[in-house]
């Protein structure tokens, strides 16, 4: 089965948020449970109940962020919403968005 | 403000402060001034065509004694201007009205003699002077007092000069003008965002190369997510069960902005951590340090970095209790006396298995360094650095640590090389690290020994010594048992002569054939390569050491290179480099005056080069990247 360009991310609370998988890739976690033999590789719908819809969708956020800035030189910070960062600094940690992110490999 | 409407440029009297400071910002009082008389004036004619509709001849009344207040204002000062309409609309008597224009028309011709008025006639060249001058002569009117009903909130308020104009046109009270003025605010705060320019943008990128933190792309999410803590510590009551190594991500971040004092000190304090790390202690007291082993009683190593307060005290609540540290790095902690550090050392010294010593002056000396072979026998790892009063015979003492695996010196005496030579000759064949830094009397026979006896180093430091000859270099690396070093930092090894700086005849420092030697025998291993201000290397030795890929020279592992003034790099040694280290991350060039015209491929980084324009990067465009990556 071809893999579609977009894959779809499930919070803990139900709601889906569809992403463009090169954007998502950065995450080496998601990137893991795309790998062939898992549910995920096959349905392209990873879910992660750890995590709700608010941080899942900063965190998508990012992965969109990150994709179009990743050729770019001096990118402008995003904003994090200064409530959010601890649980958004946990999640950072599971997807492991840890280290530079190596663009394209 | 609109150019019309503003005055032209005129010599001026002195001003009140309020003007002054007003212009500074670039708000002129005049014109605010005029704003108000249009307003006024449109005020005045809607009032009149009420006036005249209900009684024409009221009008006349109600102007005069409008006007009566900037002519005479001794007479209105019992007339209140809230008492104007009232008046107006009980229509004086008839002989009350003549005075009335008579005092108009004397106000008009005084008007019409002033220099304002005649300033006035010139800007708006109207041909009625009557109208003009009775125009200025209600403008001249108190606008202060007077009363209006504001348009947004309906409430009766006092008029004032810098009363604004609501969106219909109507004038607004003060409390509604403020909220206007947050609206706008906000409005005009949005799009304004720092960007410096091209020339920050630029210059911002050169800071982020000299940091060490350029990259291309986006940020980390975790780093913008610790960036953001840190600039909100105040607010965090707790870090939550974090993985330690984010909690130490975190605590450097703070210790970059010195952040770290005793409140937000407990937000690294885990009673369950094996691990304390302080990056910047210069606001803590004694009390939290002691605080630090009664948190965290499983405490195994320590980092104090700028403990100036970690003082005699501290050590001796650390001996009453069970801790037993195993790594210690104590960085500043000048306040430590001798006799406290040898109290310690002989009570919980058999637990250390690394003691780091940075920036004391007194107290830590010989004496102290004379007790570790017998106090600390499982000691593998010891640095003293910026220490001014350890001298050769301290350093003798090292010998004896028969454990030592890790050895860093930075002292401030000089120490002859004799006593080095013992110190490896005992226990050189186990040191895996050995760094001498600022060794000025450092010689040959230094090297020789660590040819004979070292078989495991990884990483070599000498620096800044002016006896090491390139001979001595080349013996040391030809036909070494030593494995490839990883690291190597030879800096400021060199011939210093300000006469003639260039000669050097005896080949004092490392020059091409050292250099030669070196790669040969540590080029496929290392990782770290220090030859900044080795100016001696000559350019042929470069370009045989990284031009001959086709050879295998090819240094896979290499990821820093400092080249710094090394006089003879060239364009095309920097270019072979990239090519020859693939996984080159960053190389330095500063002082390299014959570096003009690089071009850098992408992801590496180049710094120092002596042009404005800086870096330059190869590869921009997309299509070529795909084809790189």
């Amino acid at each position: 089965m071809s893999d579609s360009k977009y894959i779809t991310l499930v919070s803990g609370d139900g709601f889906e948020f569809v992403v463009l998988r090169e954007a998502a890739l950065v995450s080496p976690t998601i990137k893991g449970m795309l790998r062939s033999p898992f549910v995920e590789a096959q349905t392209g719908r990873c879910t992660f109940p750890e995590f709700n819809a608010i941080i899942l969708e900063k965190v998508v956020d990012y992965f969109h962020y990150w994709h179009r800035n990743q050729d770019k030189e001096d990118v402008p910070d995003m904003e994090i919403p200064v409530e959010m960062c601890l649980e958004l600094l946990m999640a950072a940690n599971y997807f492991n968005l840890d280290a530079k992110p190596t663009p394209r490999d | 403000m609109s150019r019309q409407g503003r005055q032209p440029r005129r010599i001026v009297g002195p001003q009140s402060a309020l003007t002054d400071f007003l212009a500074s910002h670039n708000i002129s009082a005049y014109q605010i001034h005029l704003n108000a008389d249009a307003r006024r004036r449109a005020a005045r004619d809607e009032q009149d065509e009420q006036a005249d509709e209900n009684n024409q001849s009221n009008d006349q009344a109600s102007e005069a004694s409008e006007a009566s207040p900037a002519t005479t204002p001794a007479v209105t000062a019992s007339t209140g201007p809230t008492t104007r309409r009232r008046r107006a609309a009980a229509a004086a008597a008839p002989a009350q009205e003549e005075e009335a224009r008579k005092k108009e028309k004397k106000a008009i011709d005084k008007i019409k003699a002033s220099k304002k008025f005649q300033k006035r006639k010139r800007g708006l060249e109207s041909e009625d002077e009557d109208d003009l001058a009775r125009a200025l002569l209600q403008s001249s009117a108190p606008l202060p007092g007077q009363q209006e009903n504001c348009e947004s909130c309906g409430k009766r308020f006092t008029v004032t000069a810098y009363s604004r104009n609501g969106p219909n046109g109507g004038l607004l009270c003060s409390p509604c003008s403020k909220e206007l003025d947050k609206d706008n605010a906000a409005q005009k705060k949005k799009p304004k965002r720092a960007t410096g320019g091209a020339v920050g943008r630029r210059r911002q990128l050169q800071s982020n190369i000299l940091d060490g933190t350029y990259s291309l792309g986006a940020k980390s999410l975790m780093t913008l997510c610790i960036e953001t803590l840190a600039k909100n510590i105040d607010l965090a009551e707790d870090l939550g069960d974090l993985p330690s190594s984010i909690i130490d991500k975190i605590a450097r971040k703070l210790s970059k902005h010195r952040l770290l004092d005793s409140r937000t000190l407990s937000l690294f304090l885990q009673p369950t951590a094996e691990e304390v790390r302080i990056y910047d202690g210069a606001k803590l007291s004694s009390d939290d340090f002691i605080r630090i082993f009664q948190t965290v009683p499983g405490l195994k190593k320590l980092k104090v970095r700028n403990g100036i307060h970690f003082k005699d005290q501290v050590l001796d609540f650390l001996m009453t209790r069970n801790i037993e540290l195993e790594d210690l790095y104590l960085h500043g902690a000048n306040l430590l006396s001798k006799g406290k550090w040898k109290e310690y050392l002989q009570k919980k010294g058999h637990a250390l298995r690394s003691l780091r010593v940075y920036f004391t002056d007194l107290h830590f000396g010989d004496e102290v360094l004379a007790l570790l072979p017998t106090t600390c026998p499982s000691l593998t790892r010891l640095k003293v650095s910026h220490n001014q009063e350890v001298t050769g015979a301290g350093v003798a003492a090292i010998g004896q640590i028969s454990t030592l695996r890790h050895l860093s010196l930075d002292l401030r005496n000089e120490v002859h090389s004799d006593i080095y030579v013992d110190v490896l000759s005992k226990i050189g064949a186990g040191l895996e690290t050995l760094s001498l830094t600022r060794v000025r009397e450092a010689d040959n026979t230094v090297l020789d020994a660590i040819h004979t006896h070292c078989r495991a180093l990884a990483k070599l430091r000498i620096t800044e010594s002016e006896e090491v000859t390139d001979a001595g270099f080349a013996r040391l690396f030809r036909g070494w048992a030593n494995p490839g070093l990883v690291v190597v930092d030879l800096q400021k090894c060199r011939h210093l002569d300000s006469a003639r700086p260039r000669d050097n005849p005896d080949a004092v420092g490392l020059c091409s054939d050292g250099f030669r030697a070196l790669m040969a025998h540590s080029g496929k291993t290392l990782r770290d390569l220090n030859v900044h201000g080795c100016r001696h290397i000559a350019v042929g030795a470069f370009e045989d050491v990284f031009s001959n890929q086709a050879d295998g020279k090819v240094y896979e592992a290499m990821a820093k290179l400092e080249i710094s003034f090394c006089e003879e790099v060239t364009d095309f040694v920097v270019g072979s480099v990239f090519r020859s280290c693939p996984n080159l991350r960053e190389l330095n060039v500063f002082g390299c005056m014959k570096v003009r015209d690089v071009k850098v491929p992408r992801g590496k980084i180049l710094v120092g080069v002596p042009n404005a324009k800086g870096m330059v990067i190869e590869g921009m465009d997309d299509s070529d990247d795909d084809e790189e990556v």
